[in-house]
């Protein structure tokens, strides 16, 4: 039995259009469980986003509550939100959002020192992630040099790094070819194994439901279906 | 992270190498300017200092009020006493001087006795015979005599060139000093031209004679009486600290005037006076300052705001970076502070880069100079020949400061933007690539 690790009760997100107000999401209930490895499925403009901006503190919702654990996110100010972020959340994104001027290394070494890790005391911690994604050899190397699927493998290991207790992966796939994904997918289910973190997809793509061991649809703001 | 933030810096040549080189540039320019600035008008306040204001001067108010017409019977009298008072009331920094400042046409004789030439003459009365002379010193005559000796010997005369060119002096040559004595009468008296100096300001060179203090007093009947005491200070001092010695001076020469020197007349009323009172300095000092202040203050906003577009373009070229950082959790204030410090390395950097070009600069105009005596040969003013800039303190830290204030104001402002960008667009902002 896993613990609650997220708790979405009534959810509704309203954004002003022009002069029209556009609803988002409305009325979402959910729970994700520590360890959970799932998606959010759905046509564009589904709400699938917004859904991963409010789990991840980076927007609040219009009504309703969310709960880390046992903490209401609503209540938190901006310097909570941003602290939330830092320890408990790791994001992987489409375009991977690698920074150029630095190695492999350092962009997985990035999220420690955001949290006040020292290089030195971090160096371990890193090399042993860099190893999980298969990118040892390559270390040195900058952005520029690696492939996307690579790319992406750092991205990874950035995000899990830090040992986050969620990960929040937007479309991850998106700008990989069916063997890079699928590679992709592979390694983060396994590592979604070894380390535990959730991780939670945004995706419209087929090949990540395959994976996933849930799977929330959305539609126009609502869940339509959450098989499991 | 700091360190981990310099390292992309420096490595990053689009962020790094332009903020870099404005402040180095501006650096260099407002130590090289001010540097120049300070040597030209700082050698001009030397030298009129040296020559003939001191930095501080006793003098007889009726003979400063009417000092153009070098009315001698108003000198003031005995020079030994005010001088164990100056030594004994005024700071020991201080290094007083007497002199003679006196007019006089000046006759050049031909082999027959007749008049060669004429002319009206600047005279300056100084202790030119002690061993050790501290006018000798101050005023360098050594290296300025061209020609000949200094006076050793009872009415001798050193001339400016330029003066004994025009009267077709030369050395040895015989000259009648016609003026007026201390009680009014004519006194005409022979000195002996022994050297010629050149002091590289065209407007003595052309118009000043030197004689001793001793051979002044006998020539115009004006024993133990000097119209000046110069007063002089280590040139680090300021200007404020000449306020201070004048108001010091002053105070305690009320209390002197209340059981004054027997040999001084009634009316006498000796002033202490700064060279800031005289000759117009203090509107120039004022002048100067505020050039000064507003060439720093043009650079320093010229540099802000082109640090500022470099910083605004360096924002959009690490927009991603910044969008990144935020939503892995890095505060808005953290995020401007980090920017700060990296504008602060870079002001820093790029300030002692251009303290050493800047320096460099001003340490070459300062031993090389840079010769306008065409340009000052017909403007009078008490300034030398070739002019030189001042490698000071004062001007590194008016380069640096405004170097760093500029580089960490320019990347701040431009990172205030920062706080505009919403955390709910993160996604969508940093899917865009």
């Amino acid at each position: 039995m896993h613990d609650k690790l997220i708790t979405l009760k009534e959810i509704t997100k309203v954004f002003r259009v022009g002069e029209e107000n556009f609803t988002a999401l409305n009325g979402i209930n959910l729970q994700i469980e520590s360890g959970a490895f799932m998606s959010f499925v759905g046509p564009s403009g589904s709400g699938k986003t917004t859904l991963l901006n409010l789990i991840g503190g980076l927007d609040v919702p219009t009504t309703g509550d969310i709960f880390f654990k046992h903490t209401k996110l609503s209540s938190m100010n901006r310097i909570q939100m941003a602290k939330y972020r830092r320890e408990n959340i790791g994001f992987i994104f489409q375009t991977y959002n690698l920074l150029p001027v630095y190695s492999v290394y350092e962009n997985v070494l990035f999220p420690l020192l955001l949290n006040g890790s020292k290089e030195k005391d971090a160096r371990e911690r890193v090399m042993n992630i860099v190893s999980k994604v298969g990118l040892s050899d390559q270390i040195k190397k900058k952005p520029s040099q690696l492939s996307g699927g690579q790319c992406q493998r750092v991205a990874i290991a950035r995000a899990l790094v830090k040992d986050p207790l969620l990960i929040l992966a937007d479309e991850p796939t998106a700008n990989l070819d069916s063997k890079n994904s699928l590679q992709i997918l592979e390694l983060m289910s396994d590592l979604n194994e070894q380390y535990k973190a959730a991780v939670v997809f945004s995706t419209h793509d087929e090949k990540v439901t395959r994976y996933v061991r849930r799977e929330v649809g959305l539609e126009d703001g609502e869940i339509i279906s959450d098989k499991q | 992270m700091i360190l981990f933030l310099f390292r992309g810096i420096l490595r990053d040549k689009s962020r790094f190498l332009f903020p870099f080189s404005v402040v180095t540039i501006g650096v260099a320019l407002v130590v090289s300017l001010v540097g120049f600035m300070e040597g030209v008008f700082m050698g001009m306040i030397d030298m009129t200092a040296k020559l003939n204001a001191g930095h501080l001067r006793l003098v007889n108010k009726p003979f400063y009020d009417e000092e153009h017409l070098h009315p001698l019977d108003r000198a003031l009298a005995a020079q030994k006493q005010t001088r164990l008072w100056l030594e004994k009331n005024s700071s020991p920094k201080i290094e007083w001087s007497p002199r003679i400042r006196w007019g006089a046409l000046i006759d050049v004789p031909n082999a027959n006795g007749d008049t060669k030439s004429q002319t009206p003459v600047v005279g300056m009365a100084l202790d030119l015979k002690s061993p050790n002379s501290s006018e000798v010193r101050r005023l360098q005559l050594d290296k300025s005599l061209v020609k000949g000796q200094l006076p050793r010997h009872f009415n001798e005369m050193l001339m400016g060139s330029s003066l004994a060119n025009d009267l077709e002096v030369d050395l040895g040559q015989l000259v009648t000093v016609i003026g007026q004595s201390f009680d009014g009468g004519l006194v005409a008296d022979n000195y002996v031209v022994v050297g010629l100096v050149k002091f590289g300001i065209t407007a003595m060179d052309k118009k000043m004679v030197l004689i001793d203090l001793t051979d002044a007093q006998s020539t115009f009947y004006m024993e133990n009486m000097v119209t000046d005491w110069l007063g002089y200070l280590p040139s680090f001092l300021s200007f404020d600290y000449y306020r201070i010695a004048k108001k010091n001076i002053n105070s305690k020469l009320n209390t002197w005037m209340k059981n004054p020197p027997k040999d001084w007349a009634k009316d006498d009323q000796p002033i202490a006076i700064s060279i800031l009172d005289q000759q117009n300095m203090k509107s120039m000092v004022t002048t100067f300052t505020i050039i000064k202040s507003s060439v720093v203050g043009i650079f320093t906003f010229l540099m802000i705001l082109v640090l500022w577009n470099a910083g605004v373009l360096s924002g959009i070229h690490r927009y991603g970076e910044m969008g990144l950082r935020l939503a892995f959790g890095e505060s808005h204030w953290k995020l401007i502070l980090t920017l700060g410090i990296e504008g602060l390395f870079i002001g820093i950097l790029g300030s002692l880069v251009g303290c050493i070009f800047g320096g460099s600069f001003t340490w070459y105009l300062q031993e090389v100079g840079l010769n306008m005596g065409d340009t000052f040969a017909k403007s009078g003013l008490m300034i030398n020949d070739v002019v030189r800039a001042r490698v000071t303190l004062g001007g590194f830290v008016q380069g640096i400061v405004p170097g760093i204030f500029a580089s960490v104001v320019g990347t701040l402002v431009a990172s205030l933007a920062i706080f505009k960008r919403s955390e709910s667009n993160l996604f969508r902002e940093l899917e865009a690539g």
